[in-house]
Formats: structure tokens, C-alpha cells, sequence
């Protein structure tokens, strides 16, 4: 059974009189352990996608089953609970709390699970290793690189060991040398700790890094032919 | 640890620290916040000062006799000297004691009281002063005067109240004791202070009654204080009163009398309540600007506390808590500001002059009404944080 499954998917928003279709009747299944990356140009409604899928935004109509939950029918308390147990969110813009440590940032996650804080402790060093930031574990956001930065987001999107983990434009703002380097550690988290990925971009560099690719075009999904070096890193 | 309300809250220190994040902001908030509290506690220890000074003053065994219709003020009523002697061998309700000659001593203080104007060392301008002619018998009608320095006034001399210096709107150093006063073509030296509880009688000047009859050239008295026998009442005297009608005399409790006085300042105390809530409005509205302020440029943050599945009352928590720990600091340092610089700050009034009374009431009152602002100005925000659209936060600049 996938662990993400959306079916006949459709957002509609009010803007004044207008009415804006982001989405149109998407469907879609991925598999534990994928790395899908979702392409498009702006306002395609790839983001729209994303977060519904992140289930901090409800559809128009349609299912999304996440884990085996049908997270359009929870309340919101209920979808806040369930998020903190089964959803990542990487930031483009890092969204790191400014006057908490690298450190307390990555914990955040996990005071929101049953966890004591030995159990809370091992877990965050765990993360600050897996990206190369245990030294900087004191360091505010103020005293941290961009790449730093979205190190400690990566960090604290797997710290809890989520379902899924969902990356909206995470190298958006960042240099070439260090998207690379955000990139191949998502590759690497995916391929190391079997993390399921969905990633939003813009570029398709970036994209290409992805087992598999979607592409959505006006609010429609569509599934390019996977290439053939994509179906053998899949071992299709 | 985190989940006392059912649902997980915010660390404490994400609160503390927000305070910190601008902490010019938070000094300005902190300083305006404990501005508001102080003037709160100035106007609650204003009316608590009032109130306790008039209700101290009523001892519930004394009564006053005067003429009839004069219990609203005393200073109109005018009984012959002689019907001081008659009411103490009339009444058989007054309270009589041992004297050192093996004697009985009627416990009636006859006196003369009225407000006048006052020079102190013949300085030029002249304040008005309540001024009580008493006699030996005074103290043990008056039973709650202590005297702080110097001795009883012998003829010619006045004791001063502790609060009278502020009565007559000068330095209590120019009531010192050998000093000098004039009042009603006479000088009086200063041979003492008293004080008696904090009641209205701190305000007056008090001088034998025979020498103030003398300079008045008045052969009256104002009233007859007299302490009731135990077991006695009111009643006893108000009956003795109505049958005798020739003697045109009425009986009020002190205790009635002051709380009558209660009545007449009952509008000042409720323009005082009005101010208190005026100000706590200001409060409210300071901090509530802030505390939307502290909204407005943490929307994004908040979005993202709540995309990482804080709830959203978990996050009103924690702006409440930042908006309540200002107001408590703010709190502490007014009630720390006022039970140092304020408490015992005497002011004048018509009636004489009472004390800001900073007690445990005034800051109770004080707190609570900072605490109030703290939780009043950051509900609105608190609310406008939770109503926001996590993926529209999440847009935010």
C-alpha cells in the first residue's frame, strides 16, 4: 500500500469574484521510502500540492492518505497532532526560531511527541550528526550560515522520524555550491535512513536528483516518462 | 511537562527569550506597563487612604452630643458650656472611671472644634486648620491619641497632629515642637504631636478649650464626646435627648458621623475608581499594540510552529504568557515603587489629611489590575495569531 495516496485531488480558492483553481482532480500514490520531486513554474500548484500532502491545507475535494489516515476528514487539532507525528517540513526560507539554539530548534519536533529527554537528547544528536552540525548545536540561527540553516531545518523536519518528509523549494535561497551540498544530503537521508521525500523545485537540476519526477502544469499533475537512469536507481 | 492543558505548549523559554528578541521595545513596554500600575496604586492607596482614614476615625463607643440638625457639621453646632456639666450627671450611659482621689471621672470630653485660619512663625500667607478645644477629660473619650513628643498643651501651648503639617500645606519641620503658631488673634507654642490611628483627628491642632474660648471670645462648645458605658447604646443617650427637647440636642454615633462623611465623598471615591480604569484602558491599549506588534512580525514563525504541529492555543498560550510576563514584572516593580516611595505620602483635603495607604489591599488591587492588562492587551493578538491561515503565514515577509 503506497504511504501517500491522493485521489481526484482539487483546490479551489475565492480572490474576490475570481475563482482560482491551484489544483485540478489530482491523483497520486508514493511509496514508503521514494523520493518524488515535483516540478513546475510558478504558481502551478506544486505548493499547493505540498501542503496538502503536509496537511496544513484542506482540499476542495478529494482523499489524501497519508499513513494509512485520511487526514481531509481530522480536525484541525487533530491535523496539528498528527502532523507533529508524521510530517518533516523543510523551508526555503529555513523557518528556524530565531531566539531558540540549532540545538532547541531541531528538538521542537519532539517535545510535541511522548519522548523523555534522554530519549529526546539522543534523537537530537542524532540529527545534528546526520548533518554535520554538532559543533554548531549552541549556535542561533543568527550565527549560522544559509546552508548552516537549512542543515539545522533538515535536521529538525527528520529528528521526530516522520512519515513523510516534505521540502518546499529547500534551496531556493541558497548559492549553487551549497544547494548541491542540501541536495546530496537529502539524497543521501533518502538512500541512508529510507526517509520518503516529496521535494518542490523550480529547477530541474535540482529536481533530477529525485527518483521520481512530477510535473504539474496549471493545477494538472502529469508524470513524465521516468528516464532510464531514474528506473535504475529505483531498481525498476 | 509540557502538557498541562491537554495539548503540548511551547517551551517557557520561547516566551522569556521573545521578550529579549527586542529588548528596547520590551524596556519601553516594561517602563509604560509599570507607569500604568503605579498610577493605579496611587489612586487604590488615594481611596483606600480615604476610606480607612474616616473609618478608623468612628470609635463605636463614643458618641457625640450636639445641637440639633448639626450631624453633618459639626462646626455649625453651638451647645451652652454649661450643659457639658448637666449631660455628665444626666447620662447615666457614659463611662465613668476611678480618678486618683478615689472619685468617679465621667468620660465626656466637652469641645469646641472648627476650621480656621492658621499662621505658622508668622510666615504671610495663612492656611486654614481644624483647630479642637479640649480638656484633661479629652484622652479618655479620645482613647486611640497617643502623644509621639513634648507633653499635653498647658495653657497657651498646642499639640500638633501628626498629620496637620499637610492639613495647613507646609513642612512638618515648621510644626516642630517650640515653635509657633497664631490662629484666631493668638499665639500658640507648639508643645507636642500625637497621632491617633490614622483618623481625621491627625489633621487638627488641639489647644485647652477654656484658652480657645478665651481668644474666640465664645462661651459654647461645638459638642460633647462621651465614651458609653459598657452595655450601654446609642439609644440611651438619643432617648435622654428627645425627652429633653428644651436642651435642642441630638445624639449621632462618631462611627455614623464618620461614615456619613464615607457618603459625602462617595463621588470623589467613584471619580477615583473611574480614573483607576481610565488608566488600566491606556494599559490595555499599550499593551495590547505591542503584543500585536509581537504578532505582526513573527507571523511566519508562528506558521511555522503551527506546520510543525503546535496547536494553535499552544501558541495563544505563549503570546499570553509573554504579554503576562511583562505585565508581572511590571507589577512587582510598581508595587516595589509604591510600598517604598508612596506609602505614607500624606495629602490634604477638605476634611483634613489622610495618608496614601499602600497596603496589602492596594496591592492586591494593583497587581491584579496589571495582570488584567498583561492578559486583556495580549488576547486580542493571541487571538489574531490563531485565526491566521497556517499556508498564508508560512507566505509572510
Amino acid at each position: 500500500m503506497p504511504l501517500v495516496e491522493i485521489h481526484g485531488l482539487t483546490k479551489e480558492y475565492h480572490k474576490g469574484d475570481q475563482k482560482i483553481v491551484p489544483l485540478r482532480d489530482a491523483s497520486l500514490a508514493i511509496d514508503k521510502g521514494d523520493f518524488v520531486s515535483l516540478m513546475g513554474a510558478s504558481g502551478s500548484g506544486k505548493s499547493t500540492l505540498l501542503n496538502l500532502i503536509a496537511g496544513i491545507d484542506r482540499p476542495t475535494s478529494g482523499t489524501i492518505h497519508v499513513a494509512g489516515t485520511d487526514i481531509a476528514s481530522l480536525t484541525r487539532t487533530q491535523l496539528a497532532h498528527w502532523r507533529a507525528r508524521n510530517v518533516g517540513y523543510i523551508f526555503q526560507l529555513y523557518n528556524l526560531i530565531p531566539v531558540l539554539t540549532a540545538y532547541e530548534n531541531i528538538e521542537l519536533p519532539l517535545l510535541l511527541l511522548p519522548l523523555a529527554r534522554a530519549e529526546r537528547q539522543k534523537r537530537v544528536e542524532i540529527a545534528l550528526a546526520a548533518v554535520g552540525l554538532t559543533d554548531r548545536a549552541d549556535h542561533y540561527p543568527r550565527q549560522l550560515s544559509g546552508g548552516q540553516e537549512q542543515r539545522v531545518g533538515i535536521a529538525r523536519a527528520i529528528v521526530g522520524d516522520p512519515a513523510v518528509v516534505v521540502a518546499d523549494e529547500p534551496t531556493g535561497d541558497l548559492d549553487a555550491e551549497t544547494s548541491e551540498q542540501i541536495l546530496h544530503l537529502l539524497q543521501r537521508l533518502n538512500a541512508e535512513l529510507g526517509t520518503t521525500l516529496l521535494m518542490v523545485t523550480h529547477d530541474p537540476k535540482s529536481a533530477s536528483i529525485a527518483r521520481r519526477q512530477l510535473r504539474l502544469d496549471k493545477g494538472v499533475l502529469l508524470e513524465p516518462e521516468p528516464p532510464k537512469v531514474a528506473l535504475a536507481a529505483r531498481g525498476a | 511537562m509540557y502538557e498541562a492543558f491537554g495539548f503540548r505548549l511551547l517551551p517557557w523559554d520561547y516566551g522569556v527569550r521573545n521578550l529579549l528578541r527586542r529588548p528596547a521595545r520590551s524596556a519601553m513596554t516594561l517602563f509604560g506597563l509599570t507607569l500604568v500600575v503605579v498610577l493605579v496604586l496611587v489612586v487604590v492607596g488615594f481611596i483606600r487612604g480615604l476610606e480607612v482614614s474616616l473609618s478608623v476615625s468612628g470609635d463605636p463607643q463614643v458618641v457625640l452630643i450636639h445641637t440639633l440638625g448639626a450631624a453633618e457639621n459639626m462646626e455649625n453646632s453651638s451647645i451652652p458650656s454649661s450643659q457639658a456639666a448637666l449631660l455628665s450627671a444626666s447620662l447615666k450611659s457614659v463611662q465613668r472611671q476611678q480618678g486618683p482621689s478615689g472619685s468617679k471621672v465621667v468620660c465626656a470630653s466637652p469641645e469646641l472644634f472648627l476650621g480656621t485660619q492658621v499662621n505658622i512663625d508668622h510666615e504671610s500667607e495663612e492656611s486654614l486648620g481644624l483647630v479642637r478645644g479640649i480638656t484633661p477629660a479629652t484622652p479618655l473619650v479620645r482613647r486611640n491619641v497617643q502623644i509621639l513628643q513634648g507633653n499635653w498643651p498647658g495653657p497657651g501651648e498646642v499639640l500638633v497632629g501628626r498629620l496637620a503639617a499637610t492639613k495647613l500645606g507646609t513642612r512638618p519641620e515648621e510644626l516642630a515642637v517650640g515653635k509657633t503658631v497664631t490662629f484666631e488673634g493668638r499665639t500658640w507654642k507648639i508643645s507636642g504631636h500625637f497621632a491617633s490611628t490614622g483618623s481625621a483627628l491627625e489633621a487638627e491642632l488641639w489647644c485647652p478649650l477654656e484658652d480657645l474660648q478665651l481668644a474666640m471670645k465664645r462661651q459654647d462648645l461645638s459638642l460633647v464626646a462621651i465614651l458609653l458605658a459598657s452595655g450601654a447604646d446609642l439609644a440611651d443617650v438619643d432617648e435622654f435627648c428627645k425627652e429633653r427637647l428644651d436642651l435642642e440636642l441630638q445624639a449621632t454615633a462618631e462611627s455614623t458621623y464618620y461614615a456619613s462623611l464615607q457618603r459625602h465623598y462617595g463621588p470623589v471615591r467613584l471619580l477615583a475608581w473611574l480614573i483607576v480604569v481610565i488608566i488600566a484602558g491606556a494599559g490595555i491599549f499599550t499593551g495590547m499594540n505591542v503584543m500585536y506588534g509581537a504578532v505582526t512580525g513573527r507571523v511566519r514563525e508562528l506558521a511555522t510552529l503551527q506546520t510543525i504541529g503546535f496547536v494553535r492555543r499552544a501558541i495563544a498560550l505563549s503570546l499570553l504568557q509573554e504579554g503576562m510576563l511583562l505585565a508581572m514584572s511590571a507589577s512587582l516593580l510598581a508595587a516595589a515603587f509604591a510600598v517604598i516611595a508612596i506609602q505614607g505620602t500624606a495629602v490634604r483635603f477638605t476634611m483634613g489629611a489622610f495618608t496614601l495607604r499602600v497596603d496589602s489591599t492596594t496591592v492586591l488591587i494593583g497587581v491584579g489590575v496589571g495582570l488584567l492588562v498583561g492578559v486583556l492587551g495580549s488576547i486580542p493578538p493571541a487571538i489574531r495569531a490563531m485565526r491566521l491561515p497556517v499556508v498564508e503565514g508560512l507566505k509572510a515577509i
